[in-house]
């Protein structure tokens, strides 16, 4: 067992993981409360990401910022989360909420319209070269745990840390404020609970705002972590954190953290094993295909997923 | 001899409200419409398919008739996807692997690379039957899923064969197969796009008879009540998981076909062909004609395409973007002297701004303007044109342009809040105004991205104003 | 049911009106384009948009430039017509014949990428337009036998490349254990395949590894590759991910260094501790010869950076407008002419060396840089 390759495949896997974990909980929380595939989360993440960047070069830029480190990264997670999240507000505002009535599919189409807009509006205003935040020049590489077989740096910790407390905030408010008792009220009956006096509508903004602003959280660390951003990143972070929501069951919170956690560690050990698995007929290059066909049998065998509860249609 | 009753003159209020649907049935509209739906189909179908037919004998130019291919490939495409998609109720969103299947399967009969050379009447049904087949494997999940369950594993699915396509040797990976070889039907071989045309427009003739007459049978009645609810179906006795494997199955072996069209057209087949941006195109085609509907479908592909090939040409792309304005403008204001109001505000505003401006601070008109078409000369001095707002590839050189932009989209959304019909149309004034300035320096320097920035603008504008599509019917949705 | 005829109507009249506007404007048969040299446009073909955007935006800014430049020293007043090709062969066969029914376009500043050749060469062909590409390298464009008889490059192809790569590798750094990795798209794989057998021969240990070309994350791929490995290839066009393949290697400790292939080339993005990139020449980033230029490029374009495949559309665009120039000397030009004029190139290119052409459209006699990067800094070696 080579350990040292095990124990490094788990910390990828965790960052990996953390990254999609919060992008899924956006993903879940929309459709828990509207039954709607937000298609265009993956963009806000862009957006997200390219706010930090700017916000990192109106600060001095990686090489000479004007600021501690630690206080320019809170910075770049907090103006990214208030961006997205009024991002987020509006889209549901302008793309979803006319569409309530309409057939399911109309809202999906327009979400796409969305995706296109954000997408190329930033290719438009900044151009389509990749943009890097240079992370390495704040905080070298090396600077990290290195213990025994663990070589972890300090911003893929900062990453897994930052996307923890965002998740226990997340799991606090849902299960113990107002708010969050009215959020999954709504989610269980929509009608019901606007005939119980909570404000459907305020409610839905409130939870398109935390989803969009954790998604722009995400996409901070990121770009952090992995340090180029450029405007079509939001696709597969989108792709995997949808997958994430799905598999863990969507509509379920804790099912989303679980779920990009599985995702991320899948991901990453599908890399690093499959040339063993098939005994050297694929390569990496099919990873994704194992992945995708263990998500194919994971539905067929479960498809609530896992914290999931089967749909019961009321006659 | 007759036991009617002796005519009664008919006057009254209440006559009046009983004879409603007498009156209306003498408008013109509604007897053009009884006409059409009483026409026998095939009159129906001829005039369906005489504007295409008609197509190569009004163009000359190769390109557009590459144009007119690639609409006739879409057509296909869409009427495909609408089987499970419009008739069905299905979310089937691995639908373009089963087009990208049945363009390499035909490179795997007809191409160098495999040595092979079958003739299209061969070729063509066994790939229609493959690919068919093939969908009937994809749907076999549905039995277990439904809704947005299934819609993902088709998604799954799709991305597989992707993967599949990129990276397997047999499929020559990314650099694909580009040495298929011509359609060759009945020992003539099709060379010219002409001849590639007409091949198109039969198969969409057949496709469009086959499906007609399904959606009129009691296949079609079936899929209909399914759609409608799933549950009364079953207890129906409809065979429920049957009839939605043979939704699966014709979408597929419809857009098999078509990929068996497409792979000799093109002459290669690339793997960056099938992907997910297709997908999305084709949606959107389904959904703004009107899901369901043969028509609508077919004129949602052929307005889709037309809309991107205007909009690929920087000069055409500017009649386009204000005769848009324009048209939205006067259809949408009531009353209807109003949108000639605005429009004259708007020019008035934008001289006097231009002139203020111009004194003001020269650098605000002096830029160098990108747009080529005659619109764009005569707006030039009416729009401002900052200096050095963008740098000569289009990019914004500093906050100016980009806040202006974002200001734009901000200034529109925030319009259609404004609740006072007096306060909007005031609005709408500086409003055009700043959408013409950001179109003329911004929009117009990055023409390919300017092109789906309004795409996305219009999908999300479309769906909001009318989410049936242009020919669907208006359906309640019980949550 | 009124408001559905009316919309139909609309969308009835709006096509209608969308194919006449169409129609109108471009109903004349394309034939040979005679007589107007004094305008004439160069037709670019790439992606502009996508996730390749960058390769062909660059590409586009420095076609501007050079045409801008050239018009202002020379009088001429020659245009650049963008054509994108999202990278897509259907789409690049849609502008390609949007091209060719043009009648002011005279030459193709393209395509950008190989497989986008592929589909248009004998299309070109049969409109003797001809094709001067600044980026498309593999090498089954020119060999065997000139396919596409139009078709002409400023770069070396792949042929030359991957023998340099491994003639160092294994030559000079004397690596017995080395990682390759491709990017899943055409340029990277065959030249992959090509670094790969050519070590191979030479008794090295190759291990291959894939990544698609939009990922930013190869943590997974480092941790497979194994402690002994000195040098790992990466074939792939964005310059950033070669960074960050080299940042990562670093942070889990192993000893492999990067070596970048002409599309990791950008001294601005890649910036490793310590490696290695391949670049064609003329490279101007460190030439003194170039320093006017580059400053006047970053002048013109508010510094965007730029890495290997703009400066060499800018040289294919200067190769078109000479050719054209001289094909127009006597007063007429057809597409033909100007095809045979840019056959005959041999002008200085952008740091002293001559270009010209072979029979089969290659470059004649550009060699591959090889330089070491240094905590961020470039120094030549072989």
């Amino acid at each position: 067992m080579d350990w040292d390759k095990i124990v490094q495949l788990l910390v990828n896997g965790v960052t990996l993981g953390s990254v999609y974990a919060l992008v899924a909980l956006g993903f879940s929380m929309v459709y828990g409360i509207l039954k709607l595939l937000n298609l265009a989360h993956g963009d806000v993440l862009m957006v997200g990401a390219f706010i930090g960047w700017g916000i990192l070069g109106w600060l001095g830029g990686a090489q000479d910022p004007s600021v501690a480190v630690w206080l320019l990264l809170v910075l770049m997670v907090l103006a990214a989360m208030a961006g997205c999240g009024v991002l987020g507000v509006a889209i549901e505002r302008f793309a979803y909420r006319p569409l309530r009535r309409a057939p399911r599919i109309a809202p999906l189409i327009s979400a796409l319209g969305v995706s296109f807009f954000i997408q190329n509006t930033v290719l438009l205003l900044y151009g389509a070269n990749f943009r890097s935040y240079d992370t390495v020049d704040l905080v070298d590489v090396e600077v990290g745990i290195h213990w025994g077989p663990l070589n972890v740096w300090v911003i893929r910790l900062v990453v897994i840390g930052a996307a923890l407390v965002m998740m226990v905030a997340l799991w606090l408010l849902v299960t113990r404020t107002r708010l969050g008792k009215a959020m999954r009220a709504t989610a269980f009956d929509r009608e019901a609970a606007a005939m119980m006096g909570i404000d459907v509508d305020r409610v839905i903004v409130k939870t398109f705002f935390i989803g969009s602003a954790l998604a722009g959280a995400a996409g901070v660390l990121v770009g952090l972590v992995f340090g180029q951003i450029n405007h079509f990143m939001g696709f597969n972070y989108g792709l995997k954190g949808f997958t994430a929501a799905v598999v863990g069951g969507i509509g379920s919170i804790p099912g989303a953290m679980f779920g990009g956690l599985f995702i991320g560690l899948a991901d990453a050990f599908s890399v690093g094993y499959i040339e063993d698995f098939t005994r050297g007929r694929l390569g990496s290059a099919f990873s994704d295909l194992v992945l995708f066909l263990i998500l194919i049998v994971f539905m067929l065998v479960r498809p609530q997923g896992i914290f999931g509860k089967p749909e019961v249609k009321k006659v | 001899m007759s036991t009617q009753p002796p005519e009664q003159p008919r006057i009254g209020r209440d006559e009046w409200v009983a004879s409603a649907a007498e009156r209306r049935a003498r408008t013109v509209a509604s007897r053009v419409q009884d006409a059409v739906e009483g026409a026998p189909a095939a009159a129906k179908l001829v005039v369906f398919a005489l504007p295409f037919a008609a197509f190569p004998l009004l163009v000359d130019s190769q390109y557009l008739m590459q144009v007119g291919i690639d609409t006739l490939i879409f057509v296909l495409l869409a009427l495909g996807l609408n089987v499970a998609v419009g008739w069905v109720g299905l979310l089937d969103l691995g639908f373009v692997a089963f087009f990208g299947l049945g363009a390499y399967l035909y490179a795997a009969l007809a191409s160098e690379y495999a040595g092979r050379d079958w003739e299209a009447q061969f070729a063509i049904p066994l790939i229609a039957v493959a690919v068919a087949a093939t969908g009937f494997l994809l749907g076999l999940p549905s039995r277990r899923l439904v809704g947005d369950y299934l819609a993902i594993v088709t998604l799954f699915f799709l991305q597989i064969w992707l993967v599949v396509l990129i990276n397997a040797s047999f499929t020559r990976g990314p650099n694909g197969i580009s040495d298929i070889l011509p359609l060759e039907l009945f020992g003539r071989q099709v060379t010219s796009l002409d001849g590639y045309f007409y091949v198109a427009l039969a198969a969409l003739v057949a496709t469009v008879s086959v499906l007609y007459l399904l959606n009129q049978s009691r296949t079609g009645r079936a899929w209909r009540a399914l759609r409608e609810d799933e549950l009364a179906a079953e207890l129906m006795t409809m065979p429920v998981n049957r009839l939605k494997l043979m939704a699966f199955a014709v979408g597929a072996g419809v857009a098999g076909v078509t990929g068996a069209i497409y792979a000799p057209v093109q002459g290669a087949v690339f793997p960056a062909s099938f992907d997910l941006v297709l997908l999305i195109t084709l949606y959107a085609m389904v959904v703004l004609g009107g899901a369901g509907s043969l028509v609508g479908v077919t004129v949602g592909a052929v307005l889709i395409n037309a809309s991107l090939e205007a909009l690929r040409d920087p000069s055409d792309a500017s009649w386009l973007f204000y005769g848009v304005i324009v048209v939205a403008l006067v259809v949408m204001l009531r009353p209807r002297w109003l949108s000639p109001v605005v429009l004259g505000g708007t020019v008035v505003f934008g001289l006097v701004a231009h002139e203020l401006a111009g004194q003001w601070r020269p650098s605000l008109v002096a830029g160098t303007p990108f747009g080529e078409a005659r619109i764009d000369e005569l707006v030039e001095s009416w729009v401002l044109l900052p200096q050095d707002l963008v740098t000569p590839d289009g990019l914004p050189t500093g906050a100016m342009g980009r806040l202006a932009y974002i200001g734009l989209i901000a200034a529109v959304l925030g319009l259609t809040l404004v609740r006072s019909r007096l306060w909007r149309s005031i609005g709408l004034v500086p409003v055009l105004y700043l959408a013409a300035c950001v179109w003329e320096n911004m929009l117009l320097a990055q023409p390919a991205v300017a092109r789906f920035v309004l795409i996305g603008a219009m999908l999300v504008a479309l769906m909001a104003v009318r989410p049936q599509g242009l020919f669907g019917r208006q359906r309640v949705e019980f949550a | 049911m009124r408001r559905g005829l009316i919309a139909a109507a609309i969308a009835v009249l709006a096509s209608a009106a969308v194919v006449t506007a169409a129609v109108a404007k471009t109903s004349e048969p394309a034939g040979l384009a005679k007589a107007d040299c004094t305008s004439s446009t160069l037709g670019f073909m790439g992606p502009l948009t996508g996730p390749a955007g960058f390769l062909g935006q660059e590409q586009l800014s420095w076609l501007r430039f050079g045409v801008l430049r050239y018009n202002t020293a020379s009088g001429t007043k020659f245009k650049v017509a963008p054509g994108d090709t999202q990278l897509k062969s259907p789409v690049a066969l849609t502008v390609g014949r949007k091209f060719a029914a043009d009648d002011n376009i005279w030459a193709i500043i393209g395509v950008s990428e190989s497989q986008g050749n592929v589909v248009t060469g004998n299309l070109f062909e049969k409109n003797d337009l001809v094709m001067v590409s600044g980026s498309a390298t593999r090498t089954t464009l020119t060999t065997p036998g000139r396919p596409y008889k139009t078709f002409f490059r400023v770069v070396p192809n792949d042929s030359v490349q991957g023998p340099t790569i491994v003639k160092y590798v294994s030559g000079n750094l004397k690596a017995k254990n080395v990682v390759v990795i491709d990017s899943q798209d055409d340029y990277s794989v065959p030249l992959a395949q090509g670094v790969t057998r050519g070590l191979r021969a030479r008794g090295a240990k190759v291990a291959r590894e894939s990544v698609s070309a939009d990922d930013t994350d190869f943590s997974s791929i480092v941790a497979n590759v194994e402690s002994n490995v000195t040098v790992v290839v990466f074939a792939t066009q964005v310059a950033s991910a070669a960074n960050t393949l080299s940042n990562q290697l670093r942070e889990q400790g192993k000893k492999a260094i990067v070596f970048g292939t002409d599309g990791a080339y950008s001294p601005s993005q890649f910036k490793p501790k310590s490696g290695y990139v391949s670049v064609f020449g003329p490279d101007l980033h460190f030439d003194p010869a170039a320093r006017k230029l580059v400053r006047e490029y970053n002048t013109y374009s508010k510094n965007r950076p730029f890495g290997s495949f703009g400066p060499a559309t800018y040289m294919a665009g200067l190769v078109a407008m000479t050719a054209i120039t001289k094909a127009c000397a006597d007063g007429e030009a057809d597409r033909a002419e100007i095809t045979k004029a840019v056959g005959g190139t041999n002008i200085p290119s952008i740091i002293g060396k001559n270009i010209t052409f072979t029979r089969s459209g290659d470059v004649k006699g550009v060699d591959f840089l090889i330089y070491r990067v240094t905590n961020g800094k470039y120094s030549p070696v072989g």
